[in-house]
This record gives C-alpha cells, structure tokens and sequence, in this order.
C-alpha cells in the first residue's frame, strides 16, 4: 500500500509512538496517508486514541508478530 | 476539539513528579490540545540551565532583560546561595524516593534509557516543539534569585496569579503536580 510518510518507532515506547506521529502529522495535508509501525504493547490503543481525539481514519492495520503497522488518512 | 484546554502546574522539583507532568504535556499535545504548564518553587529546576559553581557569584544579571521580572535591588546574598545549594538541571534532579544519596536517579535514567523512554530533557524539548506553552511564576523567580535568560527553553513568560486563575478557569483539565 503506498503512502505519502512512512514512520518507524519499533523499540519506541509510550509516549514516543504519539509524538513522533503528532509531529509527522502537522507536515501533512488533509487527505494524505501515514504508515506507522510499532512495537510497543500499547501502540495500536494509543493510536486508536490519537485517530479518534484528531478525527483521522485509521485505513489498515496489519499484525506481524508483535510489530503492529497502521496507515491513517488525515 | 478546539475548545479543550489543559494547565498542568508543577511545583515539585523530583525527577519522577517533573517526568509525569511532561509525559501528560506531551501526550496532551500530541492530541492536539493546547497546553499551558505553570513552574513554581522547585519546579522550575528542570528547565534551568545547570551552571558551573564557580559562576554563581560572579554572574551579574542583566538589568534591562531582567528589570520586568526581578527586582534587583532587593536582591541580597542569599539569592545566590540559595542558587548555589539548588542548582537544578534536568538530568541532575532528585527523585523523591530511592534517592540514595544521587545513585538513584542514574540508575533511573538508565533504566529509561534501556527500555528506550525519552529522559526529562528530550521530554522538555518535544514539550516545546509541539507547542506547549511555559509559564512561570513572578515571585520564584524574585525571591529564588532565577534569571529568565537561564532557562533551557527559549519562550517562557513570566506571569502571576491572575493569569494563572484565568488560565485555569478556561481549561477543562487542571493536573497540579
């Protein structure tokens, strides 16, 4: 699936996960895709969080073991 | 979603009370809620810069950057003393237990270290970058003999109990730390 930012936090904990993506989504326009991979247990609760707080939809969500990966549109 | 606001007030000057107050800044942020955090007594130590002891008493404050904040002619002796026995900093703070004698805070920021947790200055700095808002209060700096140019982030205001009412009673989330 192509996105326009790709973000990797696997190793980072809460709440690095947010942060970098808070900081990654000012750069964006609304309608642009975001990929964020993680692997901190409460990595995808957190970003459920974010999506609903900022009103952005969560498109994808695919598991690899503990390496969750999520793509949001704006 | 625009409407919420949060103040976050730390007074205390522990490593592990200053930690959480910026892990809820920046999560709030990070939200999209604007954050105003407040600094009084001790709670400014984690944005000083850490000074040598040797400049303490050497160091003359500006008068006409300082003359809004403090009034130096009040000033005596002890506001330097006071700096020199605490002189803060963000990686030398105490925590309020297991202190041991200052191992346990390295051993503290060690751990977070390993389990790959931002430590208090990277807290401070993203704080910043996601546009939390600094403010500070008049008399801590006056009495405990601070200057505003000492801080390690650039934008502080310095302000006094007025706003910090009106701050409060405009937000919905008021965590005193």
């Amino acid at each position: 699936m192509a996105v326009d930012k790709d973000i990797n936090v696997v190793g980072k904990s809460c709440p690095m996960p947010l942060i970098s993506l808070a900081k990654e989504v000012r750069n964006l326009m609304k309608g642009q895709t975001v990929r964020i991979t993680g692997n901190d247990p409460l990595f995808e609760e957190s970003i459920i969080e974010f999506c609903r707080e900022r009103y952005h939809e969560i498109v994808d969500t695919t598991r690899d073991g503990k390496i969750v990966a999520m793509v949001i549109k704006i | 979603m625009d409407k919420k606001k949060v103040t976050i007030l730390l007074q205390s000057g522990d490593l592990d009370k200053a930690l959480c107050a910026f892990i809820f800044a920046n999560g709030y942020a990070s939200l999209g809620t604007p954050v105003t955090m407040w600094f009084m007594i001790w709670g400014y130590n984690c944005l000083k810069k850490r000074r040598g002891l040797l400049t303490l008493f050497s160091r003359k404050p500006d008068p006409a950057r300082e003359g809004t904040y403090r009034v130096l002619e009040t000033d005596n002796i002890l506001q330097p003393m006071v700096e020199m026995l605490n002189r803060g900093g963000a990686q030398h703070l105490p925590l309020s237990r297991l202190n041991l004698m200052g191992l346990g805070p390295v051993l503290f920021n060690k751990m977070l270290k390993k389990k790959c947790i931002m430590d208090l200055e990277e807290l401070i700095k993203s704080a910043d970058d996601l546009g939390v808002k600094f403010k500070m209060c008049q008399i801590c700096f006056d009495a405990l003999g601070n200057s505003a140019d000492d801080l390690i982030v650039p934008n502080v205001e310095i302000k006094g109990v007025a706003e910090y009412a009106r701050d409060t009673m405009e937000a919905h989330v008021n965590l005193f730390i």
